[in-house]
């Protein structure tokens, strides 16, 4: 007969305020092995907890109910607190009063109390058929994987080798720096993006505890925190990088040339490239889709008739070192890690979808990062902002903002974050480059609440003299060389209409392409647009709600540069609390086999996903199945797989469980 | 026939092939089979098999693991035996298949031969079994069905959910709780079944209509996409439940879901067993 | 007359998804009928049919199963099982007398506390439209 002990949590009044605390007290008096039942205040608070800890001792309590708030808040907290008091820390259920009752409930007071009650019968029913469970040591990998190389996960990735641990970054384009090397200048301070990024890319490549793989992605991902196996796949440059001395005559000489997606289309690149001169590693990839000679060895590959193509293999004659290595292929590559970093970053929301902008007809409407790289002296016009359509020097700028952010229509309900002050410190860079700029900023709300942002949107309007109009777009027209952007100034609320030279669209964020199945490979969860969920909002930003797994950066939600910092650092810190300990605990609600019952059928072996069930001869003859509790991940279904309940699941049992239906008709 | 059968039976046990050969012999009313097993070519003499050779006798292999031994299967008990091979219960290696070509089964009371076929064998399909090591009987041209599913089947279909719920209680009001259904069924084979579990305890000792209702429901649900349609469990029920209406729905169910038929393919996991990630089954949408 | 009766419904969540979806909805207090009790399970791939059908002998009015959305299952392939599984289960008790809209499978993220509430307001709405059950493996249930 065990000993259970009720407490009620008040929470102040988020409890409290709506069920009837004191009729869940008499109620639970009656339950079935409750010997206890008290109040809290707060009872995670230090005085909660030291009165749950002293009831345990002084009522000799065999097993615990805590009435509170969600068990995902503060379930480990308990724990801990029973464990101090002696009892086995699994000996404790949480009955969630708080997020699924009181504060959904706030309506019907009785009809909350009532529920609370119940909820309280079905936590005891289930905590007398708790049992004591025990971790055990595991040992983990002292290694991390930081997946993206960008900003976020350059300072993750520096962060961790400086503190001693081995790195492995892996970054899917051909360099790392990310978004971040595509700009101009950085609000509000308008340093150079590339003079603060270029050396922190050069301290990835050189550190000694970095195992950099760029044009390289993750395939898949298993295991458990401390312990994770991943599949890289190493895409083939074609080039020995043993041997480029990154000379840059092969790129230079390339025949080739296709629009810079680093330019975002405006200027060429060669089929052999690198992104950009300040390119990490600065080893030129060839892009088999567009290389001519790819392309004659797929024709005679193919055996069609008729002229075939030039061979070209001009990079490999002119190459001093000779390092063309047509025969290099993809490589998959396993490593082992114990916590990875996940700072996959954004790409541009796609403003061709908007009719009313001319949906990509017009070549002097242009997004901001195009805007960045005109702006850029390592741009494809050397830093001269010139119109797309005939070179000359716009006079008249329009900015529209909010394309593809705070708009339902396009399934973007969301704030970009960024753009408000990237418009402002483009007004700015404008007027610089060119007094005569006159700049027009369509905003719908100036979203400016960084360190010094204010400050500097009003330099934008009083300095560089951009006009704020508050407004959206209705549509823009081209009329011989001027646009003609129609909206509407809705502070007075009248048509507005400009013949502009150059329209900017500030374009909003969407996770990278990709972000999706890399999360369902990494089994963390994701929102609808596809950023990857924190485990807590506020408390645990950083932390994926699987163990082991971090985020940082645009991954998780449109963020500046500052807070993509943090966030890497962040991520960093908390991968270092994993790595740096000298062993994991294991999870004790893992899946156990009842011998007598088990009939061999492995019915669980077909359902489990992780490979942890394993077969065993008994002494009998009989073979039947049997756990691998290092694999066993807890999820259960070779519990729901196994009609003679055979298997079971530690800390949900099929008794657990059906206690918790029984408790309510009882 | 019955001779082939008698030859094979003697050849494996004279060699020392099986130890045992499962089979039927002439009941002790004259007319009706019953299960039979030949230890000695001697008694290998006894084996036969007609149109009252109903009982499945696959599941008496179980607890042969371990000795080889031979078995005479209708295209039925052929199916179950797939089954019970997909989920290891028995080995194939250790198992000589005797199958036989089957008629169908007549209807068969004591004392007294019939002369329908048994409703499951009007709507049966095979006359050969799909699994054998030896084929005794002449093989024939596949049958179309003869008759439809049992009538109550559409008309339950057609009932409200009311008058459905009445037809179940006055039927599951009947059982008695004596298991044969389960102790004849070749799926059934739980070292200990659930019904029986003190802990967890799913089903209470009362014999009352909501325990009965559980136990058959679950019972029937952990058939689905592996019963055979052998219909056992609805022959030797004391109380003529239609336990075959429910088994042949969730038949019709899994088969129309998934397109699976259970038993006809070796080395494929249950419906249940498995899913596919694109599939749309009409529920989670 | 159908609209007063306060149905009994209960929910098996996910421990990785619906669980935290239903604290999403706590935590942005959005109201909702209290006629659900929620159990939190590993996975809803863990709810074993005979929990489920349990349920309905002892009782309920209807069952909610949820988890995470297909391809976002914290053990990857979980609810694809209960999908099967609950497919097949309701179509079992539809043909027992348990109308098909008592069972319902769902898939409920960590994100949408909103989806939650507004789920469990229109599955009891729809019960309690519904009625108390019609099979008698209820009413003859002695403890009820």
């Amino acid at each position: 007969m065990a000993r259970i002990g009720v407490f009620v949590c008040h929470c102040g009044s988020n409890i409290a305020g709506t069920v009837n605390i004191a009729q869940v007290m008499a109620a639970a008096q009656t339950m079935p092995l409750v010997t206890f039942v008290a109040d809290n205040k707060y009872s995670c608070s230090e005085i909660g907890q030291t009165a749950i800890r002293e009831a345990i001792l002084k009522q000799k309590l065999e097993r615990v109910v805590i009435a509170a708030c969600s068990p995902q808040m503060h379930e480990a907290t308990f724990r801990k607190t029973v464990a101090q008091a002696g009892l086995n820390p699994y000996l404790l259920e949480i009955a969630n009063i708080r997020e699924h009752c009181s504060w959904v409930h706030s309506n019907d007071k009785a009809a909350a109390t009532k529920k609370a009650i119940e909820l309280v019968k079905m936590a005891v029913a289930k905590v007398a058929r708790h049992e004591a469970l025990f971790t055990k040591e595991i040992g983990l990998t002292k290694k991390a994987l930081v997946i993206g190389g960008g900003i976020s996960g350059i300072q993750a990735a520096l962060d961790m080798a400086n503190a001693g641990y081995p790195v492995i970054l892996v970054e899917r384009e051909p360099t790392i720096g990310g978004r971040m090397a595509q700009l101009d200048k950085t609000f509000p301070t308008l340093d150079c993006s590339s003079c603060i990024l270029t050396p922190k890319m050069v301290e990835v490549a050189q550190h000694p505890n970095i195992t950099l793989l760029t044009y390289a992605e993750v395939k898949s991902v298993r295991g458990f925190v401390g312990n994770f196996e991943v599949e890289i796949l190493q895409r083939a440059r074609k080039v020995d990088a043993s041997k480029c001395t990154s000379c840059g005559i092969c790129w230079q000489k390339c025949p080739e040339k296709i629009p810079a997606e680093f330019n975002l289309g405006l200027g060429p690149r060669a089929a052999i490239y690198t992104p950009f001169p300040q390119a990490v590693p600065n080893i030129p990839s060839i892009d088999l889709a567009h290389c001519r000679y790819i392309k004659y060895q797929e024709f005679v590959a193919r055996g069609e008739e008729g002229k075939k193509p030039p061979q070209c293999r001009i990079c490999e004659r002119l190459c001093p070192p000779q390092a063309i290595d047509w025969e290099q292929s993809d490589q998959v590559l396993v490593e082992k890690v114990g916590a990875i970093v996940v700072a996959t970053g954004y790409q541009t929301f796609d403003h061709t979808r908007y009719g009313e902008f001319g949906a990509g007809r017009y070549p002097d409407v242009i997004t901001g990062i195009q805007l960045e790289r005109l702006l850029s002296a390592s741009g494809p016009t050397e830093g001269e902002v010139v119109r797309p359509s005939d070179g000359t020097h716009p006079k008249t700028v329009v900015f529209v903002s909010c394309v593809g952010s705070r708009d339902e229509r396009m399934g973007r309900a969301y704030c970009s974050n960024v753009c408000c002050m990237y418009m402002a410190k483009q007004a700015i860079l404008l007027k610089e480059h060119d007094p005569e700029v006159q700049s027009y900023i369509f905003y719908i709300d100036i979203r400016a609440g960084g360190k010094g942002y204010e400050e500097f949107i009003r330099r934008a309007q009083e300095e560089a003299r951009a006009i704020y109009l508050r407004g959206r777009i209705s549509h823009i027209y081209q009329d011989g060389k001027k646009l003609i952007v129609r909206g509407e100034d809705s502070l007075l609320g009248r048509p507005v209409e400009i013949a502009a030279d150059l329209v900017v669209l500030a374009t909003g964020i969407e996770p990278s392409a990709g972000a999706k199945e890399l999360a369902q490979s990494l089994n963390i969860s994701y929102d609808a647009h596809g950023f990857m969920v924190e485990a807590h909002p506020k408390l645990r930003p950083v932390e994926s709600r699987t163990e082991g797994i971090f985020l940082a950066g645009t991954a998780i939600a449109p963020n500046d540069i500052p807070g993509c910092v943090a966030q890497g650092s962040a991520a960093a810190v908390k991968a270092l609390a994993v790595l740096s300990r000298p062993s994991l605990v294991s999870d004790p609600m893992v899946a156990i086999v009842d011998p007598l019952r088990c009939t061999g059928c492995f019915a669980c072996q077909r359902a489990c996903a992780f490979n942890a069930i394993d077969s065993q001869v008994t002494r009998d003859g009989k073979t039947i199945a049997v756990v691998n509790e290092s694999l066993c991940k807890g999820c259960g279904l070779c519990v729901s797989a196994c009609r003679g309940v055979a298997m079971n699941l530690k800390g949900f049992s099929q008794q657990q469980l059906l206690a918790e239906v029984n408790a309510l008709w009882r | 026939m019955n001779q082939a059968i008698r030859d094979k039976a003697k050849e494996l046990l004279a060699s020392g092939a099986v130890s045992c050969v499962i089979g039927y012999d002439v009941g002790s009313d004259g007319i009706n089979a019953r299960p039979f097993f030949a230890y000695t070519e001697e008694e290998a003499d006894g084996l036969a098999f007609d149109q009252t050779c109903t009982h499945n006798l696959v599941k008496y292999l179980i607890d042969r693991a371990g000795k080889a031994t031979a078995i005479v299967v209708k295209p039925c008990d052929a199916r179950a035996l797939t089954v019970l091979i997909n989920e290891k219960q028995v080995k194939r290696e250790e198992v000589f298949i005797i199958g036989a070509v089957c008629h169908g089964i007549i209807e068969s009371t004591w004392g007294q031969k019939g002369s329908d076929l048994q409703g499951r064998c009007q709507t049966c399909t095979q006359h050969t079994p799909l699994v054998y090591d030896l084929l005794v009987g002449e093989p024939m041209a596949e049958p179309t069905p003869k008759a439809p599913l049992d009538h109550r089947a559409a008309t339950l279909a057609n009932m409200s959910v009311a008058e459905r719920a009445a037809f179940w209680a006055e039927q599951f009001q009947r059982c008695l709780r004596c298991n044969a259904c389960r102790q004849v069924c070749p799926g059934c084979y739980c070292a200990e079944c659930f019904v029986d579990q003190l802990d967890p305890e799913w089903v209470g000792i009362r014999i009352d209509l909501p325990e009965k209702w559980l136990w058959n429901t679950i019972r029937a649900f952990h058939l689905a996409g592996r019963c055979v349609g052998c219909d056992e469990c609805q022959r030797v029920c004391p109380v003529n439940i239609p336990l075959g209406l429910l088994n042949h729905k969730l038949e019709e169910e899994v088969a129309t879901l998934f397109d699976f038929r259970p038993g006809v393919k070796a080395d494929v996991p249950a419906p249940l067993e498995t899913f596919k990630k694109d599939e749309k089954l009409g529920i989670g949408e | 007359m159908a609209l007063d009766y306060q149905p009994k419904i209960v929910g098996f969540l996910c421990n990785w998804c619906s669980y935290a979806g239903a604290d999403m909805a706590g935590t942005s207090r959005l109201t909702y009928p209290p006629n659900i009790r929620i159990i939190r399970v590993p996975c809803s791939g863990r709810v074993d049919a005979t929990l489920v059908t349990k349920c309905f002998q002892q009782g309920a009015d209807a069952v909610l199963v949820a988890g995470c959305h297909p391809g976002e299952c914290h053990y990857s392939e979980g609810n694809y099982h209960a999908r099967r599984r609950f497919t097949v289960l309701r179509e079992l008790l539809s043909f027992l007398g348990i109308e098909k809209d008592r069972l319902r499978l769902e898939w409920v993220s960590a994100a949408e506390g909103k989806k939650f509430s507004q789920l469990v307001s229109e599955f009891s709405a729809e019960i309690a439209h519904l009625g108390p059950r019609k099979d008698n493996g209820k009413a003859a249930g002695g403890s009820l």
